[in-house]
């Protein structure tokens, strides 16, 4: 079995865990418990009929009170940078992170994944500023680690982006 | 003391403090001492002294890559892997913390179970990041009710501007019907203008929500032609003031429905036209085109003024323009009208046309097929 390492960025409480928790154990919380340090988590999926036993790194969010470890990211096939669509200033911190990371570790496959996609009416992401970073070659997936919608897409379409490169 | 004596004292306080010491060894992390009760929980295999460290912890093998760099670089060097969670055999997580260090030219390797000192941390970092979510969750209201709040002083000056302008007119005006029919529009701006006040009096907080919360607004239908009506003779003073004529474009006006607020509706058509009024040339017109698209009412209304600088076009809408440059008078009913049209799903936009003159365009879902 092909097995990936990928990582969750992003800043913090933008959804990374629960996203995770979502995807590997289909539980979801309301309650936000942030995470200090790193909880690696393993799920296998299904891309184009082969299986890809994901490592899922689930890092701490970046924030002027601990900044992104990339000795953290080695070793990475790819990664979920994630934003919370009802907080735009999250999407400015994940683009800043993301040139971080590729200074780090070279250009490897990420998705922006857009995530509480189920509160839209505090919504905040215009989708100007998505259009524009769909035009840079980023792909984005609206997600909700509440109620599922595009979480296992998002995971499915990074693992086929890293076993199949462009 | 001899130094056995020192380094099996020295080995004692660390299994107190529950740290497992593993030297390396021909190749291999072995455990130096009695492996601690917890490294049992995770690596059940280490319970013999001289154990070595399994390598299944992806967190670890990824740590010893730096900790290999320390010890080469020998001397004072340390490394810190930084906390992580490793699960249990039995479902639980336990925190943990590595660290690579050299001592007498020996490689070390030092796993702690991270205790108390760590857990006040995450309560202090848990602490400060909602504290700093919450801020920005606070301004992002704040922004959102100024540009409600300019909204309706801006709905009151129209008002007033109406009264205004009709009592001009009166004055000017000789025919009885028309003095009539300009009485009828001040008095009629005059009530809106009150209606306005209380609005702001009581109704704030239930604007705020209506406009945020989609509840109200996604049941929400309004015929396209009492709303064009509106908004018609809400600017009516203000063309007539200018000269410049409204001309209506587009067939069955009054069989389209839009799924938007009335009331909003009518400002955001008010809005437009009165930009639209601003860069017309005295004298010329303003037109206004709708029509059905594929379940969605397009609405296009267009000037013959100058375009707008590039500049100004790319910020006409966006929130950063408040965020960033401070409020931009200008630009908030502007942006009052696209939070208004995208809570409904709709879109805006505007586009410059070549041959000169500005469009800005509305595109609504009917009721029927909400986009
Ligand atoms: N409504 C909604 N809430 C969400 C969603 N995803 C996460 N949340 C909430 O957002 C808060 C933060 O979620 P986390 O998953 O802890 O965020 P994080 O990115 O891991 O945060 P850090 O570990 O602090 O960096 C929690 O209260 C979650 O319940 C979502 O899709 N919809
Ligand atoms: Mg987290």
């Amino acid at each position: 079995m092909i097995q990936k390492k990928i990582c969750m960025i992003g800043a913090s409480g933008v959804g990374k865990t629960s996203l995770i928790s979502k995807f590997v154990h289909s539980m979801f919380s309301d309650k936000y418990l942030t995470t200090v340090g790193v909880k690696i988590d393993k799920k296998t999926v299904a891309v184009d009929g082969a299986e890809v036993m994901l490592m899922i790194w689930d890092l701490e969010g970046d924030d002027d009170y601990q900044r992104l470890q990339t000795s953290y990211l080695r070793g990475s096939s790819g990664y979920l940078l994630v934003a919370d669509g009802t907080r735009q200033i999250t999407l400015d911190q994940a683009i800043e992170i993301q040139g971080r990371v590729t200074a780090a570790i070279g250009p490897v496959p990420f998705l922006l994944a857009l995530n509480k996609a189920d509160l839209v009416s505090q919504w905040e992401i215009d989708q100007s500023r998505v259009d524009d970073l769909t035009a840079r070659g980023w792909k984005s997936f609206k997600t909700s680690a509440k109620e599922g919608a595009g979480v296992e897409e998002a995971f499915v379409e990074l693992s086929r982006q890293m076993i199949q490169p462009p | 003391m001899s130094k056995l004596e020192r380094d099996s004292r020295a080995g004692a306080v660390l299994e107190v403090l529950g740290i497992a010491v593993f030297v390396h060894a021909s190749g291999a992390l072995r455990i130096s001492g009695q492996p601690p009760d917890w490294l049992r929980l995770i690596w059940p295999t280490v319970t013999e002294p001289d154990a070595t460290l399994p390598g299944s912890s992806a967190f670890l093998e990824n740590f010893l890559i730096d900790a290999r760099e320390c010890w080469t670089a020998g001397g004072e060097k340390r490394a810190r892997s930084g906390p992580w969670v490793e699960q249990t055999a039995d479902g639980n997580e336990l925190s943990l913390e590595a660290t690579a260090l050299t001592i007498g030219g020996q490689a070390i390797l030092l796993l702690e179970r991270l205790g108390e000192v760590f857990e006040a941390k995450k309560s202090m970092l848990q602490k400060a990041r909602e504290t700093v979510i919450a801020y920005q969750r606070l301004n992002s209201e704040m922004q959102k009710k100024e540009i409600l709040l300019h909204c309706i002083s801006e709905e009151m000056n129209a008002a007033l501007a109406n009264v205004i302008t009709s009592l001009r007119l009166i004055e000017l005006e000789k025919d009885p019907t028309r003095i009539g029919q300009l009485l009828r529009l001040a008095s009629r701006a005059t009530e809106e203008q009150q209606t306005l006040i209380n609005k702001v009096l009581n109704v704030f907080a239930a604007e705020l929500e209506g406009l945020r919360g989609r509840d109200g607004t996604a049941m929400a239908q309004t015929q396209l032609g009492d709303a064009v009506r509106a908004a018609e003779e809400n600017v009516a003073p203000q063309f007539a003031d200018k000269g410049v004529r409204l001309r209506l474009a587009g067939s069955g006006l009054d069989e389209m429905r839009v799924a938007m607020d009335s009331t909003h509706l009518t400002r955001v058509l008010s809005t437009l036209l009165e930009n639209a009024l601003q860069s017309a040339p005295a004298g010329d017109e303003v037109r206004l085109n709708f029509a059905e698209e594929s379940g969605a009412i397009l609405i296009r209304i267009s000037d013959n003024g100058p375009s707008f600088p590039p500049d100004i076009c790319a910020n006409l809408f966006s929130r950063a323009a408040t965020a960033a440059s401070g409020p931009q008078a200008s630009h908030l009913p502007l942006q009052f009208c696209r939070i208004a049209v995208e809570n409904c799903d709709g879109e805006i936009g505007y586009e410059s046309r070549h041959e000169g003159g500005n469009t800005f365009w509305v595109m609504l879902p009917t009721p029927a097929a909400p986009k």
